[in-house]
């Protein structure tokens, strides 16, 4: 299998259905099982040190749920029916066990199952970062690409200056300063509050905006400014760019067809990279938009000692990192040749 | 944010190609972005820290409430005072104290703690890499705002819990740089030589590898410490930092969001300090980075 991808290096993959032949048979089925396998001991560690550090800390969800009017009879009672009185190994095993099996158990707090509560969750938190990625994307490509057009020109400037100032403001006061002036001033959009998408589709775009743009700021300036570094690379040293040029293809061509499509390679690593990050900002704007996503679950949880909630989000958010990097991996070999032959011989 | 935010900060050098009077022009544009963020810290560090000890500073705390809520350029009270009589001012000057304190503490854990774990990972290699790169993994494929929040809620809002809490970012973050550092380093010649020369390995470790990682290491610091300032912010925003009454930027933002709509002055006044500081910090070890790069 490894042998087709040498044998034609220069061809591009022509149309969908040529890609995915090409996948089942290059080494990239195998580049996906020895990463889903090695994310298996990862998404492990993850529970784990999650479920002994929340154990480790004062305070039960016993205690923590009923408040502090609670008798000790009632709390010893409430903890017996948790099951916090069998040592935390057996617990955790227990845990492990029925995770193992799909089963990611009860919320201490309510009857609700975890995979309920993530199920409401979860698409709450996913739409704000999909939002966020998008509004990065639409601007800081543009952005990108006009900085790498004229290199030190005042948008290049600009940019410069703006992009490490939004990386410097912290998301909690950009949030702030959004409400003051839009939701407040303009009253352009709500300050608070979720709309579900199934009672209004502009009531949820207009609520998920404001938090959207304040996690997508720093972004906007993270990638604004790795496209332009990228590019003006390409631009000043590769090969295929003298080449277009020397065809006479025009400039602005030889940016957005031939050097543009290459640095999706590097952005993609960094939103691989970010994706982490981004998932975690989320639980401070959840909180400050009071969204009903993910984030706003875990503070909840965390200060509940609610432990299968807690475990069932850190799990989550581990799976979306780990298959997030699968998909950069992956991506990487359909958007560059190159990486696919590299890994062929390897 | 976590672990590979402060990957995150670090962007593409920018490349100098000018020739003549240009360059000449762009090379005085770059010190003056290192000298004016460098000034601007020091300069906050001086009123932070030893201005309160030489000047007269009205006390952050225990107001008087018949003086609350006084506007921006007060008699006695530059920054106003806050809706309990506390003079801002001085919170401020307090606050960040607490700030820089935290900022320089968890970097310096990270340092120390991570970057010798990145160090011997690099050098030693074999199982102990691969062992040290999986648990790493799994602090970057963590949530890592959790672990912060249930240490500084478990442990209870103080300073030091803190700035424990926040080291669960810095630790992992300096680890993977100073790795990185050190596996460019591992196989040059001069660590060659001094291998062959049998000279023991802490000491090629200390002697010949740390001093060339610390330029890197030391940028990386400027820029964590600016995301540190934010993500202590964070916490004391969450209700998970340093609490009320003792001053922090965070808290003071917090605390101002209530009064949002009537006086903003209470959230924007702490907040321009937290921007300007994080962007000098950041400006700076951008700047660094781009002189040592260009090396």
């Amino acid at each position: 299998m490894s042998a087709s991808a040498i044998a034609e290096p220069g061809r591009r993959a022509g149309g969908a259905a040529e890609t995915l032949r090409r996948l089942a048979r290059s080494p990239a089925l195998r580049v996906i099982g020895r990463r889903l396998l090695s994310a298996i001991p990862v998404l492990w560690g993850v529970t784990f040190l999650s479920y002994f550090i929340l154990n480790a800390l004062p305070g039960d969800a016993a205690s923590a749920l009923l408040g502090i009017n609670a008798t000790p009879a009632e709390v010893r009672a409430f903890s017996i029916k948790l099951g916090l009185n069998e040592p935390v190994w057996v617990r955790y095993g227990h845990w492990l066990g029925s995770a193992l099996t799909g089963n990611l158990g009860t919320s201490a707090a309510s009857p609700q199952s975890v995979a309920s509560i993530l199920g409401q969750r979860l698409p709450v938190t996913l739409e704000l970062v999909v939002y966020a990625l998008i509004i990065a994307f639409v601007v800081a490509v543009p952005l990108g690409v006009l900085c790498a057009r004229w290199p030190s020109g005042v948008v290049d400037k600009l940019t410069a200056a703006l992009s490490i100032a939004s990386l410097s403001i912290a998301p909690y006061v950009l949030a702030l300063v959004l409400v003051i002036l839009f939701a407040v001033d303009l009253s352009v959009f709500p300050a608070i509050g979720f709309t579900p998408l199934t009672q209004s589709l502009a009531g949820n775009l207009r609520s998920t905006t404001l938090p959207s743009i304040v996690l997508a700021l720093p972004l906007i300036g993270f990638y604004a400014r790795f496209l332009r570094g990228d590019l003006v690379q390409q631009m000043q040293s590769e090969d295929y760019i003298v080449t277009a040029r020397a065809k006479g293809v025009s400039e602005w061509r030889v940016l957005t067809r031939h050097a543009l499509r290459n640095s999706f390679i590097g952005i993609l690593t960094v939103i691989g990279l970010n994706l982490a990050t981004l998932v975690g900002v989320t639980v401070i704007i959840e909180s400050i938009f009071s969204l009903p996503g993910i984030g706003y679950e875990l503070l909840n949880a965390i200060s509940n000692r609610n432990i299968p909630v807690v475990e069932g989000i850190v799990l989550v958010f581990g799976v979306i990192v780990v298959l997030a990097n699968l998909a950069t991996d992956l991506l990487y070999g359909v958007l560059d040749p190159r990486i696919r032959r590299v890994r062929s011989r390897s | 944010m976590s672990v590979p935010a402060a990957n995150v900060l670090i962007l593409p050098a920018q490349e100098v190609r000018v020739a003549g009077a240009a360059s000449r022009r762009l090379r005085w544009l770059r010190s003056v972005e290192i000298w004016v963020p460098a000034a601007f810290l020091l300069a906050m560090l001086f009123f932070c820290f030893i201005w309160p000890l030489v000047y007269t500073v009205p006390s952050p705390v225990h107001g008087s409430l018949i003086d609350n809520n006084l506007p921006l350029w007060s008699k006695g009270h530059i920054l106003g005072t806050d809706t309990v009589g506390d003079d801002v001012m001085a919170r401020i000057l307090y606050g960040g104290q607490v700030s820089f304190e935290v900022a320089a503490a968890v970097q310096a854990i990270g340092l120390v703690i991570g970057g010798a774990l990145g160090l011997v990972a690099a050098y030693v290699g074999g199982w102990l890499d691969a062992v040290l790169m999986r648990i790493l993994d799994v602090f970057i494929a963590f949530p890592s705002l959790v672990l912060v929040l249930a240490i500084a809620d478990g442990l209870g809002p103080t300073e030091m819990h803190v700035i424990w809490a926040l080291s669960a970012f810095s630790i992992p973050a300096f680890a993977r740089v100073a790795r990185a550092a050190a596996l460019q380093l591992r196989d040059r010649p001069f660590v060659v030589a001094a291998r062959l020369s049998g000279t023991k390995t802490w000491r090629i470790l200390l002697q010949h590898l740390a001093p060339n990682m610390l330029p890197q290491l030391l940028t990386f610091t400027l820029l964590g410490a600016g995301l540190t300032m934010i993500l202590e912010g964070g916490l004391d925003f969450l209700g998970y930092g340093i609490p009320p009454p003792t001053a922090s930027w965070g808290n003071m933002i917090a605390a101002g969001q209530s009064f949002i709509s009537v006086s903003p002055r209470f959230v924007f006044v702490p907040s321009i300090f937290l921007f300007v500081t994080t962007l000098a910090l950041n400006l700076l070890g951008d700047g660094l980075r781009a002189r040592w790069d260009a090396r």
